[in-house]
């Protein structure tokens, strides 16, 4: 039943994110909710029930975001696990104090992507841009707190 | 014995006094009346008594009338305000109506302009076209896509050049039965095959992820100057030949290298989409078998 429920919850954020939270194709204060929810996972939900959430939740993000189909799903497991492994030699249990681990574990994620992208996509012209970065870090900072209480309520 | 006569007579005395004074008052009270109605004429007492009611009437009376005036005034006032507020009310919610009803309308009225502006561009392709309204953006730093709801039912399939009254939007990505995924022409995936439409030289377009454009491979022996118009070329049959892409903004000359550099404007405002044309094109899955992009 609380699968159920993350999985709506996370189709719910993923649709926001790409229509409230995006009023031109180029817009950047999108806050990447999905991540949180990644995040809040890893902290809180079991390894089986994690993995039936962010299954679906990668899928959604590939058909709606991207152009390498699997990028999303392997990007939500890869934060996952990061956040997980270092969650659990942490010795604080609060919401609180997990939010620089979000925030350091988004940017290191996105750099991963970004290199993979620049792997897999030769052509592109991607570029790492700094301050675009700390942005949206900052939106995940930002909303990382607030979600997880939601989330909590969920539980 | 001496107590009881004294009682007694005490008793008659004051019978007598008051059997007395009666009379006195009764015949007082009987020879002014019968000199009131006799003459009809104010006595002293008369004027007496007026005088000393007078006043207190003079005031009772104006006090009852200050009295009525400060609630008829203050009476009306309070339910002018009640009348006021209701109008108010009243008011506000016409006002607001109207406002929804003067958006509505501002509203209809521009997308009757864009639809307008669509249908004339539409008209002008030979091609037949699906239109489509955009219902998703790709919320990623670096990708570039939209979802419209169009999609296999409706004959599109990958590859179909998406536009709108303004030009080249870019390529249908992915297709669903009911919706697809648009690969934006500013996406750093996306190139597209260009003309300088006044030298009539190609290149390839290349998107930044950004709003604009970079025009690659055009030889340094060619003029390109700031407001020469980019259009596509038409080569390999996904684009229509002559459509508008965008405007040389930028040419960067660098002592090394064999191209300029060239930034180019997009003709299509990515900031507003919101419907679009998908050019349908029969042999593009011919195409998509011989080169695949």
């Amino acid at each position: 039943m609380m699968v159920g429920y993350y999985v709506l919850i996370g189709v719910f954020l993923v649709l926001i994110q790409t229509t409230v939270c995006m009023p031109t194709p180029v817009w950047l204060f999108a806050p990447d909710f999905y991540y949180i929810l990644v995040a809040y996972l890893a902290f809180r939900v079991d390894l089986l029930r994690s993995l039936l959430v962010l299954l679906p939740l990668g899928c959604i993000l590939d058909v709606l975001s991207g152009t390498v189909v699997g990028m999303y799903s392997f990007l939500c497991l890869f934060g996952y696990f990061s956040i997980r492994v270092v969650a659990g030699h942490l010795p604080i249990n609060e919401s609180l104090y997990r939010i620089p681990l979000v925030a350091v574990s988004f940017l290191a994620v996105s750099l991963c992507f970004f290199f993979l992208l620049r792997f897999f996509e030769t052509g592109e012209q991607v570029v790492w841009s700094w301050w675009q970065m700390i942005v949206r870090v900052l939106l995940v900072i930002i909303f990382t707190y607030p979600l997880f209480l939601g989330f909590d309520l969920v539980r | 014995m001496r107590k009881k006569t004294t009682r007694k007579r005490s008793s008659r005395f004051r019978l007598f006094r008051i059997v007395f004074v009666a009379g006195f008052l009764l015949t007082l009270t009987l020879i002014f009346l019968v000199s009131t109605l006799g003459t009809q004429k104010f006595s002293a007492m008369h004027k007496l008594m007026l005088e000393a009611v007078g006043p207190l009437q003079k005031m009772v009376a104006f006090t009852s009338s200050s009295v009525k005036d400060f609630t008829e005034e203050y009476l009306n006032v309070f339910q002018d305000s009640l009348r006021l507020r209701e109008e108010n009310k009243r008011l506000l919610v016409q006002l607001q109506e109207n406002e929804a009803l003067l958006n509505k309308s501002r509203e209809a009225m521009a997308t009757n302009a864009s639809f307008r502006r669509l249908l004339g561009f539409r008209d002008r392709l030979s091609q037949p076209v699906v239109a489509a309204t955009v219902i998703g953006k790709d919320p990623s730093v670096w990708f570039r896509s939209i979802i419209i709801d169009q999609g296999s039912n409706s004959g599109l399939v990958k590859g179909n050049p998406v536009v709108n009254s303004e030009g080249i939007v870019g390529q249908i990505f992915t297709t669903s039965p009911n919706y697809s995924k648009v690969l934006l022409a500013i996406a750093p995936s996306s190139a597209i095959d260009v003309l300088l439409q006044k030298s009539r030289v190609r290149g390839i377009l290349k998107g930044t992820g950004t709003l604009t454009y970079r025009l690659e491979y055009i030889l340094k022996t060619v003029e390109v100057e700031e407001g020469d118009y980019v259009v596509t070329a038409g080569y390999g049959g996904v684009f229509p030949t002559g459509l508008p892409v965008g405007v040389v903004s930028k040419v960067i000359k660098k002592p090394r290298g064999m191209f300029h550099e060239i930034e180019v404007t997009p003709a299509v405002d990515y900031q507003t989409l919101e419907y679009l044309l998908v050019i349908e094109q029969q042999d593009i899955s011919e195409l998509q078998q011989m080169e695949p992009f």
